[in-house]
């Protein structure tokens, strides 16, 4: 069991390497948690696709535009739908909130 | 004269004018209020809707499941063998067979619940009836063979044919953004069963965050995690875990001398997107049972080691290619300890015979790959290979004759998967599909998915009365299955 624990507490210290690492958010970067209230996606073609988030803390709507494959395969595919609760990173660009991070919030 | 009376006349003309204006003023139009409470009573209703709609089933509720109805034939050779008749007697010798069963049948359903009762905090159900058609026992595929189907164990229920009773598969809880952060702690009855890479197969979605590497563990256990998914640029999707389960709760220290059997395992996914996903996994099994169901003595403990590598990759010719390989490592750790027969020494400890108390290490490997067309039709292929001393713990698999992924020699399979082109209805990844395909056992040793006991070559099962077996010994086995299943 102390083998054991001591495998545990190795891979927690390099969990807290990897966050250390792994830095903050960049400076215009903006953070949130929120639950998809709507999909706007021009079919599977698509290359674009707006989400609105309903901001679980503050209940207000923000558009999040996703231009990133990997998300709008999910959106396309389903794997992310109206309801998912999302945790987001966004910075503005021309007025538009620009997805840099999007996916379900992790558990299970 | 006349020039006064049309001055007065005038005079009352305006102020008859005026006068409704006075009036009008003092008193509101009707037509107006009416429509100021209309404006009011319909703001109320519609905040009424909001809170309703916020309390409806929909916002708090998930409904989902499937059902399948399988079709197996099952065909096996076992050898000429030795069959052990217990500590104090010989051996006996057994002539072989080939046994056979042309048609089994059998029904599973399962209802799943997700229920948000908080912010942040979920209960996840899973419920699940498995059965054999004509029958209300596990009788017809818990046939002496293998280990992990003589009996329904506690994390197998459920996942081989037993009764219609509708079990709790899993129940869980789950406290996710932990202080704002990507961090969950989980726990209850765990979803430690059909694991990545086996959910390409059983054409299920892949299992997120949930789950464990399927060539490792595929076993209900009751438990916790502690998960942590950090946002990381270069390592997207990443997330790790700690695992703990309880695989047999000893009671009362007083009434025996036995311990909990415990489960503590470490996973790391650095990457999980679609075209990549890494899984990287250490599981350690504390004071392993001899018999799950009649714990008499605990045998040692297990490390397991595994890495495994998934990709989907769109565009590629006219469809999508799935490929998997997954590898695993176990290293036994006896502590001279032996399977109690009716309170007799049999003999049997973890992976060994005798006196014999050394580490025993064995690897298993898996790989396949599956094509899906626009067409709903998808082709796969799968491969998975076990030395002798390879010992997994995975006796939930969906195999009849035994777990593939813990078979000590080869296994081959393919199937066909055909969707019905029918739109869903009840939520955007309902489907209802036909499945047939052909699974073929070549076993180099025996014992597969058994702990208990040092395994024996099976070309060597008659060299020696030592060399006896306590389950029938088989050489080969093969399949052929067909499934009807909707996922709803």
């Amino acid at each position: 069991m102390k083998k054991a624990l001591a495998v545990v507490l190795a891979v927690v210290q390099l969990a807290m390497c990897v966050v250390a690492l792994s830095g903050v958010a960049r400076a215009d970067e903006t953070k949130m948690v929120g639950v998809i209230t709507k999909i706007d996606l021009a079919g599977k073609d698509a290359k674009t696709a707006t989400a609105t988030l309903k901001d679980v803390k503050t209940e207000e709507l923000v558009e999040i535009v996703i231009e990133d494959d990997l998300t709008l395969d999910k959106l396309k595919d389903h794997r992310i739908v109206e309801g998912d609760e999302i945790r987001c990173k966004y910075e503005v660009k021309d007025g538009k909130k620009l997805s840099t991070y999007f996916r379900k919030t992790a558990g299970c | 004269m006349r020039k006064l009376i049309r001055i007065v006349v005038t005079g009352a003309a305006l102020a008859a004018l005026a006068l409704p204006l006075a009036g009008r003023a003092a008193d509101p139009d009707p037509q107006q209020k009416k429509i100021d409470e209309l404006a009011k009573e319909l703001e109320a209703l519609k905040q009424q809707v909001k809170k309703d709609e916020e309390k409806s089933l929909s916002k708090w509720l998930t409904v989902s499941g499937d059902y399948r109805f399988r079709l197996d034939s099952l065909k096996g050779e076992v050898p000429a063998y030795y069959q052990y008749m217990g500590p104090a007697a010989m051996p006996v010798p057994m002539p072989g067979f080939d046994p056979e069963n042309g048609t089994l049948m059998t029904n599973r359903f399962g209802l799943n619940l997700k229920a948000k009762a908080t912010r942040n905090v979920t209960v996840t159900t899973r419920l699940l009836m498995n059965k054999t058609s004509g029958m209300q026992t596990a009788d017809a595929t818990n046939a002496g063979f293998f280990a992990d189907r003589m009996s329904v164990l506690d994390g197998s229920i459920g996942h081989i044919p037993t009764d219609n009773v509708l079990r709790v598969d899993q129940v869980f809880a789950t406290w996710s953004n932990i202080f704002d952060q990507p961090v969950w702690f989980s726990v209850g009855r765990r979803p430690s069963t059909g694991g990545s890479p086996t959910h390409v197969r059983e054409n299920g979605e892949r299992p997120g965050n949930a789950g464990v590497p399927g060539l490792l563990v595929d076993y209900a256990f009751d438990g916790m995690t502690l998960g942590w998914a950090p946002e990381i640029d270069a390592l997207p999707g990443a997330f790790a875990k700690l695992c703990y389960g309880r695989g047999f709760e000893a009671g009362y220290s007083n009434t025996n001398d036995l311990k909990d059997t415990d489960m503590l395992g470490v996973g790391v996914v650095p990457v999980d997107t679609d075209p990549l996903r890494i899984d990287l996994q250490w599981n350690r099994g504390f004071n392993i049972f001899d018999d799950p169901n009649n714990v008499g003595v605990e045998l040692g403990s297990i490390d397991w080691y595994g890495a495994g590598v998934l990709s989907t990759l769109k565009g590629i010719g006219p469809g999508s290619l799935t490929t998997f390989a997954s590898g695993g490592v176990s290293i036994t750790h006896p502590n001279g300890k032996h399977m109690l027969l009716g309170g007799m020494d049999s003999g049997a400890g973890l992976l060994t015979s005798g006196p014999d108390a050394s580490d025993r290490t064995g690897w298993g490997a898996y790989a396949g790959l599956r094509y899906d067309l626009a067409s709903g039709t998808k082709i796969g292929g799968e491969y998975n290979h076990g030395s002798k001393y390879w010992i997994p713990f995975d006796p939930a698999a969906d195999d009849m004759w035994t777990s593939k992924l813990g078979t000590r020699g080869n296994v081959y399979e393919a199937y066909l998967i055909q969707e019905l082109p029918l739109p869903a209805i009840s939520s955007f990844v309902s489907k209802a599909f036909f499945k047939v395909g052909w699974q073929y056992y070549d076993f180099d040793y025996t014992s597969s998915n058994n702990w208990i006991g040092a395994p024996v070559k099976i070309s060597e099962l008659m060299a020696s009365p030592m060399n006896a077996q306590m389950l029938a010994p088989l050489k080969s086995a093969q399949d052929f299955y067909g499934t009807f299943e909707v996922r709803f």
